[in-house]
């Protein structure tokens, strides 16, 4: 990509998080903007939702990781679960594995493991103090990301401001420079199982917010030390 | 949700699999992801970098000593330990303080958990069993060691060439030199027995007078000390090469039955290599079996013999001889097993029109355990009356073999069965209905058939079927391509990625050596060696007689050796463990519970199948199998 499109896009975005955080109604919550982000570190995150329309559909559950170095902390991981007031949807139960009996049977506030129950608008400040001012990262982060200012957005009067990563694009741009192609923009396949099988990476969880976090920050770390050897 | 993978993943890694939910959870939640890029490096000690890795995925190596500073360096570097999937490394460093640092280098791309030395140490305080496998495996390691010195030292024994053996002096004689002047020549040399240059009239040039003989010689009235010494000599004299293995001594003496072997060099004869001398080196029971086995008179002696002979070969195994060589003495003492109890059961005025083959494994000299028996007889020139008695020695020989502890054979290929027990013609019209009608069982019976040796009796008789064998595989190309398809009907128990492929069986993970690994090695050399008309069994001598004839190439020919080997070592091992854990004989199966091998053997195991595959692979090129199958 031409390197004066990426000059111009860094630009813009910093002249957003200026005008973003005029607009921040809770200082509490400033150090999304003015915090300091450790070196080389990342949060990378992912959460099941009701459906997949950001408008209408809620986040059901929620798991963020730090990625630090060659590192992912999982030990440190942030796992939430939301109760619904609405029934979970057939189809995504099937997809997430996240009964509606699950949610109830786990009171509020209650902690199983590494995993808290908290209502909607506690789990996003509990989520908005885990990343701080970090980078994130996500495969179709757009979502993730749109999914979490639906809930910032009415409350703090922002949305994130942190700068994203997105796996599938480092993937495209790997894949990419390894195929020598001509005119003809080769066609490269970015499911999720794909990148997995394609860089190596051992599935190893099934699927749900957690697991995806944890395999999309390996894409993360073994496109990074590609990058890094190439 | 979140954890329930890693409590999987250590669920599946002893000793944390003895722990309880509970605990694993506690542990599993400590877990951290980290990622390597091969040639990556990093160290543990008890400092800043204290933690316990577990490998998801990829390959570590431990180095021996400081991490050297650039890449080069590394490819002449010595590797203390290889650390493949679900196993874990630096928990040494973390236990002892006093070790230093481990140092690791990445030779796969490698994503690992990673657990801090706080809650492992804390984990090993809270639970016994973690405790006790951590401490007692320190004990372990140094039994280790223990015991690969003194493998050393009985394998030298073993490997050792026979002129580091004492060797008796040689004293020769001229044949016409009297009694009385050889005696004093042997008792000048301090020798019991010497070699005699024979007269012209013999069919051979050398033959041996010993001790015995001339004590003979004094009893009988026929001789006086002014015989010709040349008409007490026996011949032919049974030789060893100085630099031949002590072990192949020791076959010799086993199969010719006799006491003292002439030592030869490449400039002639150098001297005596007695058993008695032979046996002060072995020191154990391999020759007691055998002279047990010559002393015993009936079914029970054998029996205690049988007994002494498993004894054997776990103590051979334990001291880490190469299961071939193992195989091979069993075979030698079990065929002795065999002869002596023909000799007793066959009625004595058939015993020269009769030949006892042992087939399949122990045709192959490759059975070292006593799984089951595949033996026929055949017989010629006899009538009615004659074959009914011999039909009934076999049923009593079959019988004896049961209660000397020799499992039946499931297939029922046993001399008492009248299939297995027939005249040379008969047999011969067996071969051609298994070529003319192929089934699977007859693929089976000519495998097991080709197989054959003679224990007992007229080696000649096996020969002519054998020749009959081969002509007719020569008129018939196609047979062996259908032949050589078995192996290749099971898969070979190694993933796309180079991992195990194995059957969780009552949640150990089990693989099929034998299916999976042996079996296509066997029958693919089998396949080869049966187009070149090779008249070896054992699948070694096949392989090296293929190398010779340059069917197979001395490298691949050497690996394909050394991977059956460790396939067979791997299954006597896993075979030996279930005994000792009370499995009877007949019930002994192939399966290998992966789980108890250490990262060491389980990378081994996937270098030795990937030789398999590359087997496979030749079998399908050389027969065209993919147009049969």
């Amino acid at each position: 990509m031409a390197r004066w499109l990426d000059d111009l896009a860094g630009v813009l975005s910093a002249w957003r998080k200026k005008r973003q955080f005029k607009r921040l109604r809770d200082p509490r919550y400033a150090f999304l903007f003015t915090g300091e982000a450790e070196t080389d570190t990342y949060i990378c995150f992912d959460c099941e939702t009701t459906g997949l329309n950001p408008k209408e559909d809620r986040i059901v559950s929620l798991s963020a990781i730090k990625i630090r170095g060659n590192q992912v902390l999982t030990s440190e991981a942030l796992n939430l679960l939301i109760p619904q007031d609405a029934a979970i949807s057939a189809e995504s139960i099937v997809v997430h594995r996240i009964r509606n009996a699950d949610l109830h049977s786990a009171a509020l506030g209650d902690e199983e493991g590494n995993v808290e129950v908290l209502p909607e608008r506690e789990a996003i400040g509990r989520f908005l103090e885990f990343i701080g001012a970090h980078p994130l990262v996500g495969y179709y982060l757009e979502f993730d990301v749109a999914m979490v200012n639906q809930v910032v957005k009415p409350w703090l009067g922002v949305e994130l401001p942190n700068r994203r990563i997105e796996v599938s694009e480092l993937y495209y741009r790997q894949r990419l420079s390894e195929l020598e192609h001509g005119l003809a923009m080769p066609n490269i396949d970015l499911k999720f199982e794909t990148i997995l099988q394609r860089l190596q990476i051992p599935n190893i969880g099934q699927h749900d917010a957690f697991s995806d976090a944890l395999m999309t920050a390996l894409i993360f770390l073994k496109l990074q030390s590609l990058v890094k050897s190439s | 949700m979140a954890i329930e993978q890693q409590q999987q993943f250590l669920q599946q890694i002893a000793p944390f699999n003895e722990l309880d939910d509970k605990a694993l959870r506690s542990l599993a939640q400590q877990l951290d992801v980290v990622y390597f890029p091969v040639n990556a490096r990093f160290s543990v000690d008890s400092g800043e970098n204290a933690f316990v890795y577990f490998v998801i995925k990829g390959h570590i190596a431990e180095l021996a000593d400081e991490l050297p500073a650039d890449l080069e360096h590394t490819q002449n570097k010595t590797w203390r330990a290889h650390y493949a999937v679900r196993s874990f490394l630096g928990e040494q460093a973390v236990l002892n303080r006093k070790l230093g640092a481990q140092h690791f280098s990445v030779q796969e791309e490698a994503i690992l958990y990673r657990l801090p030395a706080s809650a492992f140490a804390e984990a090993l305080q809270r639970y016994a069993v973690l405790k006790q496998f951590f401490e007692a495996s320190l004990v372990e390691r140094l039994n280790a060691m223990h015991a690969s010195a003194q493998m050393t030292a009985s394998t030298e024994v073993m490997m050792d060439t026979v002129c580091s053996a004492p060797i008796r002096a040689l004293v020769e004689v001229d044949g016409q030199c009297t009694l009385q002047a050889a005696a004093q020549q042997m008792v000048a040399a301090q020798s019991d027995a010497c070699v005699v240059r024979l007269p012209e009239e013999c069919e051979e040039r050398l033959g041996i007078v010993t001790s015995t003989d001339l004590l003979r010689a004094l009893a009988s009235t026929e001789f006086d000390p002014q015989t010709a010494v040349w008409k007490l000599a026996n011949w032919p004299l049974v030789s060893v090469h100085e630099f031949d293995y002590l072990f192949n001594a020791l076959l010799k003496i086993t199969r010719h039955r006799i006491d003292r072997l002439v030592v030869r060099s490449d400039n002639g004869l150098r001297g005596f290599l007695t058993q008695k001398d032979l046996m002060g080196l072995f020191a154990n029971q391999s020759g007691l079996a055998l002279l047990k086995i010559e002393q015993a008179g009936s079914i029970a002696d054998f029996k205690v013999v049988a007994q002494q002979i498993d004894e054997l070969v776990v103590n051979l195994h334990r001291k880490g001889i190469k299961t071939h060589y193992i195989a091979k003495l069993v075979n030698e003492l079990h065929r002795k097993l065999l002869e002596k109890l023909c000799a007793m059961l066959l009625p004595e005025d058939l015993q020269d029109r009769v030949a006892l083959l042992v087939m399949g494994s122990e045709g192959r000299s490759e059975q070292v355990l006593r799984t089951d028996q595949d033996n026929a007889l055949i017989f010629d020139s006899v009538d009615d009356a004659e074959v009914a008695a011999l039909q009934a020695s076999m049923q009593r020989f079959t019988d004896a073999l049961v209660e000397i502890g020799f499992p039946p054979c499931p297939g029922k290929i046993m001399v008492s069965n009248p299939v297995w027990c027939q005249s040379v013609e008969g047999f011969k019209n067996q071969l051609k209905t298994w070529f003319d009608r192929p089934t699977e069982e007859g693929f089976m019976h000519l495998a097991i058939f080709y197989d054959a040796q003679v224990a007992f009796g007229q080696s000649g008789y096996l020969e002519r079927l054998r020749q009959l064998l081969f002509s007719r595989l020569h008129d018939n190309p196609m047979f062996l391509r259908h032949f050589a398809k078995s192996a290749l009907q099971f898969d070979t128990p190694i993933g796309f990625f180079g991992g195990l492929k194995t059957d969780n069986q009552d949640g150990h993970a089990r693989l099929d050596l034998k299916k999976g690994a042996i079996f296509p090695i066997v029958h693919g050399v089998r396949c080869l060696a049966m187009e070149a008309e090779l008249v070896q069994t054992n699948t070694h001598w096949r392989i090296k007689a293929l190398m010779d004839k340059g069917v197979l190439t001395e490298a691949f020919g050497i690996e394909l050796g050394e991977a059956l080997n460790y396939f067979n070592a791997l299954r006597l091992e896993s075979m030996l463990y279930a005994k000792s854990q009370g499995v009877e004989y007949a019930a002994l199966d192939n399966s290998l519970d992966v789980q108890r091998l250490s990262h060491l053997q389980q990378d081994l195991l996937k270098q030795a199948l990937s030789v398999v595959e590359r087997f496979k692979k030749l079998l399908q090129r050389h027969f065209k199998l993919h147009e049969v199958m």
